[in-house]
């Protein structure tokens, strides 16, 4: 297995039209994807995923910087010479064979005895959980099986490098899409394989990664743990993509001792004020649902808000909530209760901003 | 108003998909039939509507005590939001929105159908995008025209086949949110809505319908399908994310009953002993009630190997081996565990279910007593 590095990467597909003006598909992409780690590449549609994954798996060439393996650098090799194994949405294997011919397949073509192939091929089916089906007709199979053993037939070769999963699960039936999505994570284990899954689904990368890359408008805006996107996003943009309901980010102005919105001040203490190391001006509030604390009892330092929707969630209630007696009805923040606080529409709450929960962002960067 | 169905089968070819079914729906409802894909809730939704007949000679369909089994879908008077955006790609928003109001019978002057577009397009916060194409916006953007266009025509009753089925993540949570703002808003006429998500049926409906094998296995309003599952199916699909299931002995101790899993894993059932005559049951959980942190004093505390951690929005959803029994728990933020190692975990024992093994019935509701 390997180690993947993109250097100053970037693409352009206007230079191959000849245009002047160009657009970068992904610009300047500086990034590690670690030996045996489960990696992955999130952002919404049109980010540049799609162009990032096929640079790494060779079938296109970057306009500008180098791809390495292992430190070799590959650029000019073709997706054969790079050994990185793809799974992509629509399952890849021939409905004609059995299960055991299609993961026998890349063996059989690099001319392995088949005395290994048996041996290679009963290790893949049993990490996929596929011994029983081996003698099975392939067309027989269900969307989930299919995909798992297009997965086995890439990772089967001794010499594939790793792994690339192109938003693996979006034809697979619902019903089994779950089931599938935890058995990718156990086989990524299980084989200790270098992968990188490329998806807009929160959850499946989440789920999957130990680092995520998050893309946004042809760069990668943030590298990070699921915990440290979600405890400290580099944007506000990142902190309303990672979790659900996003943070809520507010327009404000920084002051002295505090915070003014639009329709409310936030009080610092002097510590707090003193860590943030800008001066007044322009800035933005970001403030998790989960973090504000909503009362149904006035406090000092609370400020009134009144409920306009109530999600029950099951383990919680979400509240959508807007500035008490304020004609702007556009400026909504949403917060989290406890699902046994009652609550209903039309009432008053009183929230509570702690500290310790806030982000400050300045052009779209965090600062503090 | 209400819609009445009685007695209602549908089959596909030799296939008997709905089973005699009966139901009432009243005037105020939101009522979402809640199943897995593959249940029949598109079909009852579509019969329902209009678009369906059930099998001759096998079910009616009331709207306002009228029958209306042989009534055309278009001389109903209803409005229908499907699963894949369908819009009119050669309209506009703004025309798009406005079309039922161009064909309908009565006909409307300029500046009244001007107000209602507006109106509609308000509700779905759609106001800014009325010059552009169907093809111009987003996934999100595009439901969300298909959702005005049902609602312009202020019909009594609104069918919504899993409008959200198609959506990212992102734009699900916004949209759900959305509806749930312009339904409540409007408490007249009926909303049917078929929909695999249990979050769904739970943030937006009065009423909850849970199909299984082609009956409605059980229909009643929210609050109480969801606290109290009649049965085993619907508590392990009625819940987010799905209950936990455990097998337990009723055992005695020192004039104490208690269902046993374990001996650790233990709750006193005095309370409802009389309810008890059976030697085994089924313990639901919900992963709520399961914690990789102290939820409360009296809190049951066993070890658990960690198998597998999901994020799903803002929670963690944590995957464990204790004993034989593999278990789900929930922490309430997003927190990495090491995959095999063991970790503490905090069962609340004044938060179960019990459930009869055989008849698979709900038999009790602990809702935190001691």
């Amino acid at each position: 297995m390997a180690r993947i590095e993109f250097k100053n990467v970037s693409h352009s597909f206007e230079i191959a039209e000849g245009k002047e003006k160009l657009e970068w598909a992904v610009n300047d992409i500086n990034i590690i994807w670690e030996d045996g780690v489960a990696n992955a590449l999130l952002g919404p549609s049109g980010c540049g995923k799609t162009t990032m994954l096929n640079i790494i798996s060779g079938l296109l060439m970057p306009s500008e910087g180098k791809v390495y393996i292992d430190g070799k650098d590959v650029t000019e090799l073709s997706t054969r010479e790079r050994h990185i194994a793809q799974v992509f949405q629509f399952p890849v294997i021939y409905d004609s064979m059995n299960v055991y011919n299609n993961l026998a397949f890349p063996l059989v073509n690099a001319k392995v005895s088949s005395s290994k192939i048996r041996a290679k091929v009963e290790k893949i089916a049993e990490i996929l959980g596929l011994v029983d089906y081996l003698e099975f007709p392939s067309s027989k199979l269900n969307s989930a099986e299919k995909q798992k053993v297009s997965l086995g037939r890439g990772i089967i070769r001794d010499d594939t490098v790793g792994i690339l999963l192109d938003e693996p699960l979006t034809v697979i039936d619902p019903k089994m899409r779950g089931e599938l999505r935890r058995q990718l994570k156990i086989i990524q284990r299980e084989l200790n394989i270098t992968a990188i899954y490329v998806t807009h689904d929160q959850h499946e990368a989440l789920t999957f990664a130990d680092e995520v890359a998050i893309m946004k408008d042809g760069r990668i805006v943030q590298v990070g743990s699921p915990h440290e996107l979600y405890s400290d996003p580099e944007s506000p943009f990142i902190g309303y993509f990672i979790g659900s309901p996003g943070m809520n980010i507010l327009d404000g102005k920084l002051n002295k001792s505090n915070l003014s919105l639009k329709e409310f001040d936030i009080e610092f203490s002097k510590d707090f004020r003193d860590k943030i190391k800008i001066k007044n001006g322009e800035c933005q509030l970001g403030i998790r649902p989960e973090a504000i604390i909503t009362s149904k009892v006035k406090t000092k330092g609370t400020i009134p808000f009144e409920i306009i929707i109530v999600e029950n969630m099951g383990s919680y209630k979400i509240l959508t909530l807007i500035k008490k007696n304020e004609s702007n009805r556009n400026l909504r923040i949403k917060s989290r209760t406890d699902i046994d606080m009652s609550v209903s529409k039309g009432e008053t709450v009183y929230l509570k901003f702690p500290e310790e929960y806030l982000k400050i962002f300045k052009d779209n960067h965090k600062i503090y | 108003m209400s819609i009445r169905i009685e007695n209602v089968n549908k089959s596909f070819g030799k296939h008997l998909i709905l089973k005699n079914i009966s139901l009432e729906i009243k005037d105020g409802n939101f009522v979402s039939f809640l199943a897995p894909t593959g249940s029949g809730k598109t079909t009852l939704l579509r019969i329902m509507a209009g678009l369906e007949r059930p099998d001759k000679g096998h079910g009616k369909i009331f709207y306002d005590d009228v029958d209306v089994t042989d009534v055309p879908v278009r001389e109903r008077n209803i409005s229908m939001v499907y699963q894949d955006f369908i819009n009119y790609p050669s309209m506009t928003v703004y025309e798009n929105i406005a079309s039922p109001l161009r064909v309908s019978k009565n006909k409307m002057s300029k500046k009244e159908i001007d107000e209602k577009v507006r109106e509609a397009a308000d509700l779905l916060s759609l106001s800014d995008l009325f010059k552009h194409y169907p093809s111009e916006t987003s996934g999100g953007q595009q439901q969300r025209i298909a959702i005005a266009r049902a609602l312009v025509k202020g019909t009594k009753y609104i069918f919504l086949d899993e409008p959200l089925a198609n959506l990212d993540y992102k734009l699900r949570e916004e949209l759900r949110g959305q509806l749930k703002e312009t339904f409540s808003s409007n408490k007249k006429g009926i909303i049917i809505y078929a929909t695999a998500d249990p979050i769904d049926a739970l943030i937006l409906s009065s009423h909850v319908g849970f199909l299984h094998e082609g009956k409605i296995l059980q229909y009643d309003i929210l609050d109480k399908a969801y606290n109290y599952p009649q049965y085993l199916e619907v508590a392990s699909y009625f819940s987010n994310p799905a209950m936990n299931f455990l097998e337990a002995k009723l055992v005695e101790e020192d004039n104490n009953y208690f269902l046993e899993v374990t001996e650790k894993l233990k709750v006193k059932v005095d309370k409802f002993k009389e309810k008890l005559d059976k030697r085994e049951y089924l313990l639901g959980i919900r992963a709520q009630a399961i914690s990789p942190h102290r939820q409360r004093q009296n809190d049951i505390i066993i070890k658990g190997m960690v198998e597998l951690v999901e994020v799903v929005g803002s929670d963690t959803e944590l995957h464990f081996k204790y004993k034989n029994f593999q278990l789900l728990s929930l922490s309430q933020k997003i927190e990495s565990f090491k995959i095999g190692n063991l970790v503490d975990i905090f069962i609340d024992p004044s938060r179960f279910y019990v459930f009869d093994k055989d008849t698979r019935r709900l038999v009790y509701r602990m809702a935190g007593e001691e």
